[in-house]
């Protein structure tokens, strides 16, 4: 069966892209698969700030960056369940999928392991001269992307 | 939907890609031109590879290009190396006192945190006073100043985060949109940041400026000293905060009920108070009447170092704990720092800045008081807190010993704007993990923040040309 793969993630969530994905899927008679990617970046950043700076011990830090991503662990879980909700109101196969690590290297080995036919995206909302001098990680999983990759900024 | 490809220029994109290695090759060429360039007037051979080392550590610390302690090894590593001061010097410069200091109070700090002290006395200031939305913001408030004038702010930050998480989740705040929920978080942070610079364990900044004082002038400021000229200054600051972010962020919570159930339930976890609780109670507060009472004396590093000697006699911590809660990088830090102040002032190169530099504009005593304040502050978002010291106390006490100025008031006027990073996430730890919780944007922190860092320097510099005098404090020896 053809698959829309949707991937949401800890920086940003966009109404339009889900709703999108789940039309996309509705009318090419495809299942969607929703990817939330947990990124450990920002915990990194945490441990790396409070052990770097603060001077904070391995374990308070350590513990500091496993409650963050118990928290975020727990938004993919509400987020997905978000994406269920309209995907069995518009009698759509759903198949929810959580992943930890580095965003642009999840995506694309879930792309090719689910086989996805197209992938949504949502991108961070950046300031120009923020999109001169860094892009986006969806923008390197659009270049990279076996499939079509359809992007929405986030809301 | 759209379509975007990598418009960028094909030497942009290479040159971002390479821009590590480039780094450190240019700074590498700008130490070499530093110390083979022609010595200018007035100035020493070694006061010259002092700013040559002086720069490196300088654009390191600013560019965080490496962990900062790392950066300090630099110091440590190019100053007998460049003859600016001897081997034995600069290694004997590590058996300062204010190392040791910073040292014992992040141990006390390490077993308050492992005996679960602080958290239970969190959770019952929370439990006990929070019972509506405005108290439970300013119990978290106050209660992060408190703890931060006992133990390190980013420790107190670590550890009050998960409840303040829970807290959030218990009353079911959307990130990003609940007022209350930035609330809560701005409360964390700020109240650390504010509480941090109300005595001397706050953060190890204060004791390290007091290090390098010590070092370069023989001045000292004593513990009980510190706090009473700075308290007002956190009272204002904590009135501020309160006021400034109840009228950006208007509460958008009718009851906190269910927060104060996660509060309940967290606290029957921990169950009756331990010997171990009491006990390293206990021994913190004889610790701080030592440190007020005979910190004189015997000196602020011996007292703390007794403590943690009677912390291990007691068996109320094991060496493994502390190895848990402490970073060594510290000793590296602040060691390191303090030689680059040291070769700053000894090798003249502190004098020769001042002279050349600042000279001309700095004529009054407010003068010199009001700028590196100024400096401080904004420089302390951008850098860590230890870094602005290391940077701008060398040059401001060379400046203080040519205009008559007590160094021991310029050694505040950059200590205490120091650890006021109210602004960005970088700033300080507990302004990053405010952020990481998704409540808070960096716009947000930057909006407020702004305003707290001018009211910050304003209020300071009020208090130094007001209150100050009044308690026998003055700009001039």
């Amino acid at each position: 069966m053809k698959k829309v793969l949707l991937v949401l993630s800890t920086s940003g969530t966009s109404a339009a892209a889900i709703d999108y994905a789940v039309k996309r899927a509705k009318d090419e008679k495809a299942a969607l698969v929703a990817l939330y990617v947990l990124e450990t970046g920002l915990a990194n950043e945490v441990f790396d700030t409070f052990s770097d700076i603060g001077f904070i011990g391995e374990k308070p830090s350590m513990e500091l960056s496993e409650s963050i991503m118990k928290e975020y662990r727990q938004r993919g879980y509400e987020e997905l369940g978000r994406v269920q909700v309209k995907a069995m109101e518009e009698a759509v196969g759903f198949e929810p999928l959580m992943e930890q690590g580095d965003f642009v290297k999840k995506v694309l080995e879930m792309i090719k392991k689910t086989d996805a036919f197209v992938a949504v995206l949502v991108k961070r909302k950046k300031s120009q001269i923020f999109k001169y001098f860094s892009r986006s990680l969806a923008d390197e999983v659009k270049e990279n992307a076996p499939c079509e990759v359809v992007l929405f900024t986030e809301e | 939907m759209s379509v975007e490809i990598d418009t960028r220029p094909i030497w942009l994109i290479l040159s971002l890609k390479a821009l590590r290695p480039a780094f450190f090759i240019a700074l590498g060429l700008l130490f070499w031109f530093l110390i083979s360039m022609p010595t200018p007037d007035g100035l020493t051979i070694a006061g010259q590879r002092a700013i040559a080392v002086f720069a490196v550590c300088l654009i390191l610390w600013v560019s965080n290009m490496v962990p900062l302690a790392i950066t300090s090894l630099f110091a440590i590593v190019l100053v007998p190396l460049f003859g600016v001061l001897s081997k034995k010097d600069t290694y004997a410069l590590f058996g300062n006192e204010a190392v040791f200091f910073i040292l014992g109070a992040f141990i006390l700090a390490g077993a308050i945190m492992h005996s679960g002290l602080s958290n239970r006395i969190a959770l019952n200031i929370m439990e006990r006073f929070g019972d509506s939305p405005r108290k439970l913001l300013l119990s978290i408030f106050l209660l992060a100043a408190a703890l931060s004038f006992f133990m390190s702010e980013h420790a107190v930050a670590a550890m009050l985060f998960p409840i303040v998480f829970d807290i959030s989740k218990g009353l079911n705040l959307r990130p990003g949109k609940s007022n209350y929920g930035k609330l809560l978080f701005f409360a964390l942070a700020w109240g650390c940041v504010i509480g941090g610079v109300g005595t001397f364990l706050g953060g190890a900044r204060v004791p390290l400026a007091i290090g390098i004082l010590k070092e370069t002038t023989g001045h000292t400021i004593e513990f009980l000293d510190y706090t009473i000229a700075v308290l007002p200054l956190v009272v204002v600051m904590l009135l501020v905060g309160y006021f400034l972010l109840t009228r950006f962020f208007p509460i958008d919570v009718a009851g906190v009920e269910s927060a104060h159930q996660v509060l309940v339930k967290r606290l029957k976890t921990l169950g009756k108070m331990s010997y171990n609780e009491y006990a390293v109670g206990t021994v913190l507060g004889i610790t701080i009447l030592g440190w007020i009472f005979l910190g004189k004396d015997a000196g602020l590093a011996t007292v703390a170092l007794v403590s943690v000697v009677v912390l291990f006699v007691l068996k109320l911590v094991r060496w493994k704990d502390i190895e848990e809660y402490v970073n060594w990088g510290i000793i590296l830090m602040y060691g390191g720092a303090i030689i680059l102040g040291t070769a700053l002032d000894k090798s003249g190169a502190a004098g020769w800045l001042v002279n050349s530099a600042i000279g001309s504009w700095a004529t009054t005593p407010w003068t010199v008081f009001a700028v590196f304040s100024l400096l401080s502050i904004f420089l302390t978002e951008a850098i860590s807190n230890a870094a602005v010291i290391a940077i701008l106390l060398p040059v401001s006490i060379g400046m203080a010993e040519s205009l008559s100025l007590d160094p021991a008031i310029v050694t505040y006027s950059i200590a205490v704007p120091a650890g006021l990073a109210f602004m960005l996430p970088m700033s300080t730890p507990a302004n990053a993990i405010a952020v990481s919780s998704n409540y808070i944007s960096v716009k947000d922190m930057a909006k407020g923040g702004l305003i707290m860092c001018l009211t910050a320097w304003v209020v300071f510099n009020l208090m130094a040309a007001f209150y100050w005098p009044l308690i026998g404090m003055g700009y001039s020896k």
